[in-house]
């Protein structure tokens, strides 16, 4: 079985987004991390191919040359291979999906992956919009946001959450899964596996998008998001004031 | 002429309140901007007479009733709305920002070369040019985009609104004529949903009661999950309680959980670290509950109480009792 990942970097959850004099927005003193989600996609992809002997585990990713770092740790994590599209300039999730539909479809040069993982969102933009694209332009199956997944030799079942409850979805291969938290519990990476993921190889892709932007990011700015905390003695003042403004009624 | 189409969304035959919510604020719309028209599309069966005395304004609502569109099926529901918008010649689409349209929104974006702009508070469209502002990097940060094609997707977040009653509007149904979706292929098919008893979303509660470490443990939410049962509103949990097991991970608030928009917040035992507020960044009254007062949770809080929550939180719920049977 072919499996292809997705991954992408975000600044760590810990990180504080700082801004310069001029009011732009400040990432050198980032420390930019595999984004947590795509662990998610990562780790189900590693263990789909425990289950499927002869199966590859290859990771994209268009980011910058730096991101060989995170690929190294996806491939100490269980990848075979890792593509770096470290050329190409994407502006928009439409030409991040577009880079990766056709890195995918380059690399896969007689069909398409069996299936496809990504994270649900990147937790940086938060957006969720780079998975359904990409499985639009690759044609695939696409379910969203999964927790759990049983694989058959025909098809797939997923299950996934939705407002209030969750929904069951069987799907066709080829099929493009995004992964939720609580789709598993991605496994650490032991000495061995580092010092492994070292022979194993990382490919360099250029490639020019065939199209411009559909979206374009105009400013990025602070946000003042302090208010004015009243303090009240007790619950009677609480709410007799949550009444006052009509936030209870 | 402004030409627009919202989306409305139902489960089990139920209206979603966002759709409804969604249409009303495109009317708003509208009707600002004048020269403009709101359709709406409805796939799968569902009674219309649930929108009286809640949607505004004029239009026409498409209704797809046929059962085959009673679940979710992307490539049916996604050839249902390419063929209204282009019957209808309009070239801006709203959906109510959910699980569904965060699906469907990027797939119709890419089939139509439009652009999408997801989640966007509608207040903040800008309409001149139909750019979009949306918190970034877990709430720091506010990003402005703006659309780049002629075809425009959106979905708009929800904000926190009390919900409308009595509302007028002159709205004519057209029962769409079946499609024929038989001979396409379907490449997925959404066997069945199971909702949770009494299974109300966070992320559709006018109402959020949510606890955090300082809940204590499993027991601590029992008070709370009555204190929003009282409020008819829904229990939330922070990242550390949901990774303890107290909590489902559904009822997970912030930057790898759900972003909610209630009218009212209570935030018990929670600390308030950056990965939460990015999750209540568009709450509209924040109670927050803590026995630290330097809390971070206190800076984004309109009202705060310092103390024990296992202390206050018997203590409000008595006083709410009262309050409610009083009423």
């Amino acid at each position: 079985m072919n499996i292809a990942v997705c991954v992408c970097q975000v600044p760590d959850t810990a990180s504080i987004i700082r801004f310069d004099v001029d009011g732009a927005i400040d990432l050198t003193r980032i420390n930019e991390v595999m984004n947590p989600y795509d662990e998610y996609a990562l780790e189900e992809a590693v263990r789909l191919k425990e289950r499927f002997k002869g199966s590859v585990v290859t990771v994209f990713s268009v980011a910058p040359a730096s991101a060989k770092e995170m690929l190294r740790k996806a491939l100490a994590l269980g990848a075979d291979r890792a593509v770096l599209l470290s050329d190409t300039v994407v502006s928009d999730s439409y030409q991040t999906a577009l880079a990766l539909s056709l890195v995918i479809s380059t690399f896969y040069a007689d069909g398409l992956p069996d299936v496809v993982f990504c994270g649900k969102q990147s937790t940086d933009f938060q957006a969720g919009e780079v998975p359904p694209m990409l499985a639009e332009l690759l044609g695939m199956a696409f379910a969203s946001g999964i927790t759990a997944l049983i694989t058959f030799a025909e098809s797939l079942h997923v299950e996934r959450e939705i407002e209030g409850g969750t929904e069951s979805v069987e799907l066709n291969y080829p099929a493009l899964l995004s992964a939720e938290k609580g789709l598993n519990i991605p496994r650490k990476s032991s000495i061995k596996a580092v010092l492994d993921a070292r022979k194993k190889t990382i490919d360099f892709f250029t490639l020019t998008l065939s199209d411009t932007p559909c979206v374009v990011t105009t400013a990025i700015k602070p946000r003042e998001r302090k208010k004015k905390c009243k303090f009240v003695s007790d619950e009677n003042e609480l709410i007799r004031r949550l009444r006052e403004e009509r936030a209870l009624i | 002429m402004n030409k627009f189409l919202v989306f409305l969304e139902q489960r089990g035959g139920t209206i979603k309140k966002a759709s409804i919510e969604t249409w009303n604020r495109v009317q708003e719309l509208a009707a600002e901007q004048g020269d403009s028209a709101v359709s709406g599309i409805l796939a799968g069966p569902a009674d219309l007479k649930q929108l009286d005395g809640y949607i505004v304004g004029d239009g026409v609502i498409y209704h797809a009733s046929e059962e085959c569109l009673a679940l979710y099926n992307p490539e049916r529901y996604a050839r249902l709305v390419k063929d209204t918008l282009q019957r209808e010649a309009c070239t801006t689409l709203f959906f109510a920002d959910t699980i569904l349209s965060r699906e469907l929104a990027p797939k119709l974006s890419v089939r139509l070369k439009a652009s999408l702009l997801s989640g966007c508070a509608m207040s903040d469209v800008a309409w001149h040019n139909g750019g979009c502002v949306r918190p970034v990097y877990a709430g720091s940060a506010m990003a402005s985009f703006l659309p780049e094609r002629t075809f425009r997707i959106y979905t708009i977040s929800s904000c926190a609104t009390p919900a409308i009653s009595n509302a007028r509007g002159t709205i004519t149904v057209i029962t769409l004529e079946p499609h024929s979706f038989a001979s396409e292929p379907l490449f997925s098919v959404v066997r069945r949903n199971l909702m949770r008893e009494g299974g109300l979303d966070v992320a559709e509660a006018g109402i959020i009661v949510a606890g955090g470490r300082g809940m204590g443990g499993t027991e601590g939410f029992f008070l709370l999950e009555q204190l929003a049962r009282l409020l008819g509103g829904a229990v939330g949990a922070s990242r550390p309680v949901v990774d303890e097991g107290w909590r489902p991970q559904c009822e997970q608030i912030g930057q790898t959980g759900k972003t909610v928009a209630p009218v009212l917040y209570f935030a018990f035992g929670i600390s308030g670290s950056l990965q939460h507020l990015a999750g209540i960044g568009s709450v509209g009254t924040v109670v927050a509950i803590n026995k630290d007062c330097h809390a971070p949770i206190f800076d984004v809080a309109d009202y705060g109480i310092v103390g024990d929550v296992h202390l206050v939180l018997p203590k409000l719920l008595d006083t709410l009792q009262e309050f409610l049977k009083r009423k």
